[in-house]
């Protein structure tokens, strides 16, 4: 095999004023395994999205083997050998097909002039890939029958069996197990030592990529922070510095609470709760009367499953959910809502808001029987609740009939979130409630959330946004990979030590 | 593991019911009526009551397999044959350039359809249920308000060129040429879409569409060639129906929707398959028309029967969606 060398150099990608990346540069070699890491938003996938040709508006220079390329489209990347499997796997395969059709459909689009569909032929070829690659799936099973990890397999197949010189896996354990990720690491592996085929792996998650890198590449803000070769006296405590960049200063106004706190009941208990689905696993917290509580951990961490299973929503493989001490079944989020939970949802527009519904409506609709008699409801009524309601959570609106789609993604979570106030809930679970939110909007919600917990309520805050747990919280679990890494105190603990235990540092020290 | 083979057991029954049900149906009606039923006489008369419905129904398996839908039909259907029919009658031309229009002007009309649901972006459902109303209004502006049959005058009060059916036109729609077109329809759709890898790309679309065009399918370039050989069944169902009643009815084709459907809807369960094929849809047409045949022979009045295929459908859909997994379910 002849030596292959891919740089990139000064790449820079700007999304409407804003710098994704900023003048990286990047190398890899054949064979080489380099891992990618940083937190959300540090950039990894608009590099990988510019390597693949997804991006063409890049600045910046990329040379394959010293000569000057450019990617203008994903077809030109494949061309170059450099292939790219995305996260999301369930995008990209055909589930009513057999494996060896999805692993086969490109080459027939491609290929011109021929009509027949010879499933023997492609079966049997199919077959002579799997083998080759040492991938053990059943040829004629159809692909939506498929584990996640099987899919994976699949897709991974269906990129390198052509030419590939380069092979970009985004995210790709974001929801494998254990054993599943050790299969796929194997393959990555044999594929790096016999084809030498470069790889690069993007994981925020650090201990893996540790695990199977040869170098590792840090990103901090759309800028490469950091870059190392990996050996046996890795710190991993530094790696973590550097990929959060500056330290935030955190202010937390939930000082003298703490002690009253302690002691106070607990009123939501779970107990080794387990996914059906395994995408959380043996998750224990607690919750008390009046207090904030944090649920810290990147995107796949299991966070808004569990929030889910919180609020009556899938399937349970195990453990218990106590609420005010006594164990309860939620089957549906009715369950949930007769036990006094309320979910603000983590995507807003898919899951949380009625766009064409006015603010009125919204802050009426978790509250609705107040403001009716005999089923028909009072108009007058629900408006005024309406206009103190936007006057308490300052929300910026031509008035209360305004439909919610109109206003900005900061008043939205208000409204969203100002209609659990008066529905009197006992458990508020919010999911990433920040998203989207502007800094002046954010202090208004944080002082919102402070508000509900002062008048009783338990709230659990789940989020990737670890100066934000900081701030609002009293105490702060931080998952990875569907398990609790550790229980903190938002008062005695820092930035560094929550993302330390997000990122899964602690299993490769 | 005896749960697991109770699983496998129910998910069989699942997959072959329709056959069942056919099987359960001619053993039901052949006890009830014997010889009337199991007749030769009867047997062919199912036949030539499928053939129409499976041809339409043909049609719609070569949209559905795409993940299109076409309530608009066998509206376009009545209107294809008012087409054929004035070629033949009015026009006086022969059987086979009266064919050949009739499938030209179904196409043409068909690129409508394709220019709202590609080009305008309409949800299939709505752009074709919108046509459906389109359909039947212009097709009898050009009738005139009435059939179009052996001796009548156009609404202009100019004389048919033709004043009798040929031969050749009457054949079409009788045993045994209506039978040989239907199975000539299903081995054609059966081979394109099982074994040519434009009909795998059709499948590849209907499944997943996003995973379909990184694959490198043209998804509008096969929904555009599925909508023109959808329009060439349509014109074969069209002038099959004409021949049959000797007369462009008024929306004669019309009602053959629910039918046709059904069978589509029928034939996606059969086998596990979960999606419309060929010989699914011959199998589904066939369970509708039994059942139909079979419930006259009892004397069951004919305006009861509408009922019986819409829960024929019904059921056809539970099963289709009772397999799917609950979104909420995420």
């Amino acid at each position: 095999m002849d030596e292959f060398i891919f740089r990139a150099k000064n790449i820079t990608m700007e999304f409407s004023g804003v710098k994704a990346l900023d003048k990286v540069d990047f190398e890899i070699r054949s064979g080489e395994i380099r891992a990618v890491v940083g937190i959300n938003g540090a950039g990894k996938s608009t590099l990988m999205k510019v390597f693949s040709g997804v991006y063409p508006a890049y600045g910046g220079d990329i040379y394959c083997n010293g000569r000057k390329v450019s990617l203008k489209s994903p077809a030109e990347a494949a061309k170059l050998g450099i292939r790219i499997v995305h996260q999301e796997a369930d995008t990209a395969i055909l589930p009513d097909f057999r494996v060896y059709e999805n692993l086969l459909i490109d080459d027939l689009a491609v290929e011109t002039g021929m009509f027949r569909y010879d499933r023997k032929k492609m079966r049997q070829k199919a077959a002579e890939v799997l083998t080759a690659l040492g991938i053990a799936l059943d040829l004629d099973m159809y692909a939506k029958n498929l584990t996640l990890a099987q899919k994976q397999m699949l897709l991974i197949a269906k990129q390198i069996h052509k030419k590939c010189r380069l092979l970009i896996l985004d995210e790709p354990t974001a929801a494998l197990g254990k054993e599943e990720t050790e299969n796929l690491f194997r393959l990555v592996r044999r594929l790096s030592e016999t084809e030498h085929t470069s790889v690069i792996f993007i994981s925020h998650r650090l201990a893996e990529a540790l695990a199977i890198c040869q170098s590792c590449a840090v990103m901090c803000a759309g800028r490469v922070t950091d870059e190392f070769a990996v050996d046996g006296n890795v710190d991993t405590k530094m790696i973590v510095a550097k990929m959060l960049g500056k330290d935030v200063a955190c202010h937390t106004e939930s000082a003298g609470r703490k002690e009253a706190l302690d002691t106070a009941p607990i009123v939501l208990e779970t107990e080794h709760l387990c996914d059906g689905k395994g995408r959380f696993d043996q998750v224990s917290i607690s919750v008390r009367k009046g207090e904030i509580v944090g649920l810290a951990g990147l995107v796949g961490a299991g966070k808004t499953e569990f929030c889910k299973a919180i609020f009556g929503v899938g399937k349970l493989s195990g453990g218990a959910i106590r609420i005010h001490g006594e164990q309860v079944l939620l089957k549906s989020p009715v369950d949930a809502v007769r036990h006094r939970i309320a979910l603000v949802p983590e995507e807003r527009r898919k899951e949380g808001i009625f766009p064409a519904k006015s603010i009125t409506f919204h802050l009426c609709a978790a509250s609705l029987s107040k403001f009716c008699q005999f089923s028909f409801l009072k108009k007058a009524g629900m408006e005024e609740r309406a206009r103190a309601g936007i006057r308490e959570l300052g929300v910026s609106c031509k008035n209360e009939k305004q439909q919610i789609q109109f206003l900005s993604g900061g008043n939205q979570q208000k409204v969203v979130m100002g209609k659990w106030i008066d529905a009197d809930c006992d458990i508020y679970i919010l999911d990433e409630p920040m998203q989207g939110v502007d800094v002046g909007a954010k202090q208004d919600l944080f002082r919102m959330i402070r508000k509900l917990a002062e008048n009783g309520a338990a709230v659990l805050y789940a989020s990737s946004d670890v100066p934000d747990l900081l701030s609002v919280t009293d105490r702060i679990y931080a998952m990875y990979g569907g398990r609790i890494m550790a229980e903190l105190r938002s008062q005695e603990t820092e930035e560094k030590e929550v993302m330390y235990y997000c990122v899964g540092a602690p299993l490769r020290a | 593991m005896a749960d697991v083979q109770k699983k496998r057991l129910g998910g069989f029954l699942l997959d072959w019911s329709a056959v069942i049900a056919i099987f359960l149906c001619i053993l039901f009606f052949s006890a009830y009526k014997g010889t009337s039923f199991l007749s030769f006489a009867n047997l062919t008369n199912i036949l030539l009551s499928m053939s129409i419905t499976t041809i339409l129904a043909i049609a719609l398996t070569v949209t559905l397999a795409c993940d299109g839908f076409d309530m608009s039909a066998c509206t376009l259907a009545s209107c294809s044959g008012y087409v054929f029919m004035a070629c033949y009658l009015w026009y006086g031309m022969n059987l086979f350039l009266s064919a050949v229009i009739c499938v030209l002007f179904t196409m043409a009309a068909y690129l409508f359809t394709l220019f709202l649901i590609l080009v305008c972006k309409i949800p299939d459902m709505l752009a074709t249920c919108a046509l459906m109303f389109v359909h039947q209004g212009l097709g009898q502006w050009f009738t005139g308000g009435g059939a179009i049959s052996a001796g009548m005058p156009q609404p202009n009060g100019v004389l048919p060129k033709r004043t009798f059916f040929g031969e050749d036109f009457v054949s079409i729609g009788k045993a045994p040429w209506i039978i040989l077109i239907m199975f000539a329809c299903v081995l054609a759709a059966h081979i394109f879409l099982q074994h040519t890898k434009q009909g795998a790309f059709l499948y590849a679309i209907g499944s997943n569409r996003t995973a379909a065009a990184l694959s490198g399918i043209s998804v509008k370039r096969y929904r555009f060639l599925a909508g023109m050989i959808t329009a060439v069944f349509i014109a074969i169902g069209a002038m099959v129906v004409c021949s049959r009643n000797t007369a462009a009815q008024l929306c004669g084709c019309d009602n053959y929707l629910m039918p046709a459907l059904a069978a589509v809807f029928v034939g996606r369960s059969v086998g596990g398959m979960e999606k419309p094929t060929a010989l699914g849809t011959v199998i589904g047409a066939g369970l509708i028309v039994i059942l139909e045949n079979g419930l006259t022979l009892c004397s069951v009045p004919y305006y009861i029967l509408p009922a019986v295929k819409g829960g024929v459908l019904i059921t056809a859909l539970a099963v289709v969606y009772l397999s799917k997994r609950d979104s909420f379910d995420s």
